[in-house]
């Protein structure tokens, strides 16, 4: 049983929390200063703000950050910190209001400010599905290039000196950005800026609390980019993950189901080999086809496979990495080197499975203190610069595992149990199924599972099959002593 | 008596037939073992698929058949097939490979061993054919021994001719039928020689197997019949035949009638009216028996002579008077290409079309047999030694099978196995005579050296080797083998000659009977033995080489993957099928119709998932023959075609690129051929040579071949991969002449790796109403030629 399950608790905490807190006062801080900076991708946006917060009462220890409902809606990831520090800070969501514009998180300080103290806080989002290939179609030698439309102030709860938004490309070649009007009150100067790939809105002086309708219909207003984006923007639709942990193997079993889908601009007419070939010896691909990808596996895997639902496919290259010891962070990845059967252009589907198995030892450790096994679980493997719609993690667990403790490093959407039965299995094993959505690079972390397998439960498989066994030879030995024939001949020999 | 070598003298009888048998069971635990081991080439090569076309729709139907079960199965209608006709699979389909594997899925799925229905169905061939090499074994034990059984199945194990229907991954009905087809065999040989009404019913059993599982259950029903046809007409007629006979036909029958795709042909169409027209002789002759033993033989003489020809009238007027009403249906294409040759050539090309219904050429023979076609004819003949009932099988099933190997190359499978067996009997006879350790009475030697010419140039050294045994000691010994289970302490020539039978392990019946212990004909001495022993073991071990190095080489590709060697001996694989093939699943609606030629149905309905026009189940001739119109036709004449069948998609193989021969403007011919016999006004297989005759893709091909849309679909925008030059085709050797071929009632929708597929989607008409040719023109930003003009100022610049 999920005993302890910290998604409950964290239920528990968060619905507490959410009917005790207040509406933020407006009067206990101030910010000297926002910036925030979009690094735009092509499937990911990562979004960074930095906070310079100035108390204005002594004793205040909750900060309230605001983000707007729809970037609220898309960030898949959220984090707050303390600028230059490690750990996160505890954080409260209010409730998503359904009118409101605005959404507010409350943030509790590591300690509370005396009056006209500063501190520097961050707050990192990654926001998906947030662009749009445009134009929607492209042929097969057009460029490819994205929109992404978002506020052009970072509002607040507090009245704020200065603030800036960025808008980083990975390209220099933006094609067109918003300038915005109107700003005379905020800004004397050009009220945007470009300078090779970043386009600069602000500075921006004297914002006054801006968690408000009023200011929202007054200032507030979209600003939209269209940027030329150079690699292939990926979606992966549908992510299966099956982990299987088996004693008597020694091994840890991975198999990835995965429905890639490329979600650039779509194929205008259709596709030309010899067109690619060209572009393909003239070296110059264009950025929406994804001919092959490089996906980092775990060190020391064996048995790696790559096929799809008709069978092997037989154009990929693996480099395993030696094993490191436990503990230690992995330096160097197993690299596949994965390519699809067929050049994925935009809009094109390409499902496959790839699985390997892996020494049980590097990730499942004895704990002899309280005579339990840990094994450490990833949920998923890196697609840099992807997001992953739909997760299914199911963790499988030796038959007869009792005492079963996970720890997920953050909430599922939907988690449940069940027996899943496999190789000459008679009772079944446990499995553990987590349901993610819009995964990114930043969620790659470990499921930890604790579990205890009695030795009875280890020699359980060994003696059903021997019983069946014996119990065949027994009927096959007896049948073969049994005459059943009606008039018994003599043996004339 | 003397011997060439000592044998051991101090071993009880129960030692010698233990280990016989333990020995026994070793070499068959072996022999099943490399019979799968060497069947397992095609997947260690490649991988764990399916091979080729027909295996794929198997395939498929077994994925059904597990997924939802055999009632499900059975009711199955599939509607992607021989769109937009449909296909009713479980009536038109023999179910047993399917049913086959289902039952092992399941099983193994009960058992809680999760295999994948294609590793079942993959590995499903290699699993049989050790159950083959058992039943082999059985069957030559009948006609021999025991030793004989161990050779055959050790044959049929590895031997090519078996193993190239029946790899890893050929899921064909072949693959569990040979199987059923010696079993079958061999229950009715056990049948016939214990006048066994069981044995009668295990063949019937089997026998309905075989034809739940292949077409070629029709030569077991005409087999039987015959070997009983010709045991009465030998006037071997007996009570055992009998019953043997009776249990196996009513029972056989009645359950093959079970099979919806067979239903009422076993008493309806002529291939099944021998088996019949025996039971019926049978009962007559045996009614005739039974009267003739209770009347006297006069009376008996005059009632046969009416009987006989009253009956033979009878039935002869039956049979026409049937055929002629249409009840019973006359011979099928497909038999009357088995007597002539060229019948389906001029009949119906469709059936031409297939290479595996090609006449079997000479080499075939020794790649698929080796040695074996030697020593074949040397098997067949010891049968006439004895001569008994289950020996003149062998030998009818020798003629039969060989005459059908001759005639159609996938009949090499059935002679096959008696290949196998009469071979073995060869050869263990040929063995049992050389290791033999007894030598021959000098007596006899001087006997027959003054009656023949002395056999053997050592003749004169044996006397001394061999000095003549003392008679009491033979005797002794004679009493002693036949005594031997009650004595207690058995004296130690009945060992050794316990020991002799067991090591060289002549029929022990013969022994008593017939031949004495003191032989006049035998070996002397070592040298001779050595010999033959060694000369005998090198063939076998050349056949050893010769069937793997076969197996590895020729039979073990996939044909849906091509390997071909990099530059540092690394295999490179070639997938462009399944590329297309994926591309279509994943990339296309799930209701776009595909139009291929019908070689390429089954795989397109089994790894693309989509519905197609004519697939490899030719039972729609005319249906077949319009694809291959379209494909003959020009780009006009073509279009109607496949807008009227809701055409999406046209794909064509094209191995001009990396020299692919096996490619669709090589099969053209064919196509051309078979829409020629449906529509000869509109497609003529001339129009498709050059004036010379020649069948050219190059500058000088004919207009018909350079307008049709095969050619227009193989080369267009080929020549534009060599630069500015023409391109060039290395399977026909020829140049394309580039900017020739253009295309307006399709796009190119895909195009694999190497080149080998390509994939055109049919145009919508226009939306201006334009026919395609200038809509397209327009698009491409062309001005409407204006030709008049032009003409008019060249004719002056001539003039």
């Amino acid at each position: 049983m999920l005993t302890g399950h910290p998604l409950l608790l964290y239920i528990l905490v968060c619905v507490s929390s959410v009917l005790a807190a207040s509406s933020p006062s407006t009067r206990s801080f101030e910010n000297s200063a926002i910036v925030r900076t979009f690094e735009l991708g092509g499937s990911l946006v990562h979004v960074t703000t930095t906070y310079a917060i100035k108390a204005l009462e002594s004793g205040a220890k909750t900060y309230t950050l605001a983000l707007s409902s729809e970037e609220r809606r898309k960030a898949s990831w959220l984090e707050v910190k303390v600028k230059g520090q490690e750990d996160t800070l505890p954080i409260v969501e209010h409730i998503v209001g359904s009118n409101k514009p605005y959404h507010l998180i409350d943030v509790k300080l590591p300690k509370a400010l005396p009056v006209n103290g500063t501190l520097n806080i961050v707050l990192e989002t990654i926001q998906t599905h947030a662009t749009e290939p445009w134009p929607a179609k492209a042929a097969q030698t057009e460029e490819q290039a994205v929109k992404f439309t978002t506020d052009l102030f970072v509002v607040s709860p507090y009245s704020t000196a200065v603030q800036r938004t960025k808008l980083r490309t990975l390209s220099p070649r933006i094609i067109t950005y918003t300038i915005p009007e109107n700003l005379d009150q905020f800004t004397s100067e050009a009220t945007a800026s470009k300078s090779s790939a970043t386009v600069t809105y602000g500075p921006y002086n004297n914002i006054p609390p801006s968690t408000n309708t009023a200011f929202y219909s007054k200032h507030q207003m979209p600003v939209t980019i269209h940027y030329n984006h150079d690699h292939p923007i990926l979606e992966i639709l549908t992510y299966d993950r099956s982990a299987e942990i088996s004693h008597w193997g020694a091994n840890l079993n991975i198999e990835d189901k995965i429905h890639l889908f490329n979600a650039g601009p779509e194929l205008k007419g259709h596709f030309s080999r010899i067109q690619h070939q060209m572009q393909a010896f003239y070296g110059k691909p264009p950025p929406h086809v994804l001919p092959a990808m490089n996906l980092d596996l775990p060190p020391n895997v064996r048995n790696v496979y790559y096929y799809d639902l008709i069978g092997n496919v037989s154009t990929s290259r693996l480099r395993v990495a030696p094993p490191v010891p436990k503990g230690s962070p992995v330096m160097k990845h197993s690299a596949l080197e994965l390519r699809p059967r067929y050049p994925i252009m935009g809009g094109w589907n390409y499902t496959f499975t790839l699985g390997w198995d892996a020494p049980l030892g590097d990730s499942v450790a004895w704990d002899a203190k309280n005579g339990k096994y840990i094994a450490e679980i990833p949920v998923m493997l890196s697609f840099p610069g992807a997001v992953v719609n739909d997760a299914r993690i199911n963790v499988i667990l030796p038959e007869g595992a009792t005492d079963i403790e996970v720890s997920v490093p953050y909430p599922a959407v939907e988690n449940t149990i069940s027996t899943h039965t496999t190789y000459l299995d008679s009772t079944g094993r446990p499995k553990f199924t987590f349901i993610y959505k819009n995964l990114t690079t930043k969620h790659i972390a470990n499921i930890y599972v604790t579990y205890k397998v009695s030795s009875s439960a280890h020699l359980k498989k060994p003696l059903v099959v021997a019983t069946a066994f014996f119990s065949v030879f027994t009927i096959a030995l007896i049948t073969r002593r049994i005459d059943l024939t009606i008039h018994p001949k003599k043996k004339a020999k | 008596m003397s011997r060439a070598y000592p044998l051991p003298s101090n071993l009880s009888k129960e030692t010698v037939t233990n280990t016989a048998s333990l020995l026994r069971i070793i070499a068959l635990a072996l022999i099943s073992g490399a019979a799968i081991a060497s069947r397992l080439f095609a997947v260690i090569n490649f991988e764990s698929v399916i091979h080729e076309f027909d295996p794929w729709f198997n395939f498929r139907a077994s994925k059904v058949l597990a997924a939802k079960g055999f009632y499900e199965f059975w009711n199955w209608f599939d509607p992607t097939a021989w769109y937009p006709l449909g296909r009713v699979v479980g009536g038109t389909v023999y179910p047993g490979l399917m049913a086959t594997s289902g039952v092992i899925y399941n099983l193994l799925h009960a058992l809680n061993l999760p295999v994948d229905v294609r590793n079942v169905c993959v590995l499903l061939a290699p699993g049989f054919s050790a159950l083959t090499a058992w039943a082999t074994y059985m069957f030559t034990k009948e006609m021999k021994d025991e030793s004989a059984g161990l050779l055959a199945a050790a044959f049929i194990g590895i031997v090519p001719g078996y193993i190239s229907r029946s790899v890893a991954g050929s899921y064909d009905n072949e693959a569990i039928a040979i199987f059923l087809l010696m079993f079958t065999f061999y229950c009715w040989i056990k049948a016939l020689k214990q006048g066994s009404a069981m044995f009668g019913t295990v063949a019937a059993v089997f026998y309905f197997y075989m034809v739940a599982a292949w077409g070629g259950y029709v030569f077991i029903t005409n087999m039987i019949p015959l070997h009983a046809l010709v045991l009465m007409l030998m006037g071997r007629f007996s009570s055992r035949l009998y019953v043997a006979y009776s249990s196996w036909y009513a029972i056989g029958t009645l359950a093959s009638m079970q099979v919806p795709f067979v239903g009422f042909q076993p008493v309806t169409t002529s291939e099944h009216m021998a088996a019949l027209g025996v039971f019926g002789l049978l009962q007559i002759v045996a009614f005739s028996q039974l009267v003739r033993s209770h009347i006297s033989s006069q009376q008996f003489k005059a009632l046969l002579y009416f009987a006989v020809i009253g009956t033979g009238i009878l039935g002869a007027t039956a049979f026409i008077v049937l055929t002629y009403k249409g009840w019973i249906a006359p011979w099928t294409g497909r038999f009357y290409s088995l007597w002539d040759t060229g019948y389906a050539k001029k009949y119906i090309p469709i059936i031409a079309s297939v290479s595996e219904h090609q006449p079997t050429a000479w080499p075939s023979f020794f790649m698929d047999l080796q040695f074996l076609v030697f020593v074949f004819p040397a098997g067949v003949a010891l049968c006439f030694r004895q001569l008994r009932d289950e020996h003149l099988f062998v030998i009818i099933y020798a003629v039969m099978s060989s005459y059908f190997a001759g005639v159609m190359v996938r009949l090499m499978l059935t002679l096959t196995p008696v290949v196998c067996v009469a071979s073995a009997v060869a050869l263990s006879t040929l063995l049992d005579t050389y290791i033999d350790p007894r030598e021959p009475e000098a007596s006899n030697e001087k006997k027959s050296e003054s009656e023949t010419a002395p056999p053997s140039t050592n003749g004169t050294s044996t006397p001394e080797v061999a000095p003549a045994p003392v008679p009491t000691s033979t005797k002794k010994g004679k009493k002693a083998t036949i005594a031997a289970a009650a004595q207690p302490e058995p004296t130690p020539a009945s060992v050794i000659e316990e020991v002799a039978a067991a090591i060289s392990p002549l029929p022990i019946a013969p022994k008593k009977s017939s031949s004495p212990q003191t032989k006049s004909r035998g070996i002397w001495g070592l040298d001779p033995r050595l010999t033959v022993i060694f000369n005998t073991l090198a063939m076998l071990s050349f056949f050893v080489f010769h069937c793997t190095w076969v197996t590895a080489n020729a039979y073990s590709s996939p044909s849906i993957v091509l390997a071909s060697a990099n530059q540092d001996g690394s295999q490179h694989i070639i997938d462009d099928f399944r590329e297309a093939y994926y591309w279509l699943r994943q990339n296309t609606p799930e209701t776009s119709v595909i139009m291929s030629w019908w070689d390429y149905g089954y795989q397109i309905a089994g790894m693309a998932d989509r519905p197609t026009l004519v697939d490899n189940n030719t039972w729609n001739n005319t249906h077949i023959a319009t694809v291959g119109k379209a494909m003959a036709s020009s780009e006009e004449a073509a279009y109607p075609i496949l807008r009227k069948h809701d055409v999406d998609y046209v794909l064509v193989i094209f191995g001009g690129l990396i020299g692919y021969s096996g490619d669709d403007i090589n099969k053209f011919l064919w196509m051309v051929r078979i829409a020629q016999g449906v529509w000869p006004e509109e497609i003529q297989e001339p129009n498709y040579f050059t004036q010379h005759g020649e069948y050219r893709v190059d500058a000088q091909a004919s207009p018909a071949m350079k307008n049709s849309l095969m050619y227009k679909m193989s080369y267009y925008r080929y020549p534009e991969l060599f630069g500015g030059d023409d391109g060039s085709d290395r399977v026909r050797q020829q140049k394309i002449p580039k900017g020739a071929v253009t295309l307006d009632i399709l796009d190119e929708a895909f195009t694999s790796e190497n080149w080998i597929v390509r994939i055109y989607e049919v145009r919508k008409e226009d939306n201006l109403g334009r026919d395609h040719k200038s809509a397209n023109a327009f698009a491409q930003g062309k001005k409407r030629k204006r030709s008049k003009p032009q003409v008019r100022r060249r004719a002056i610049a001539v003039g």
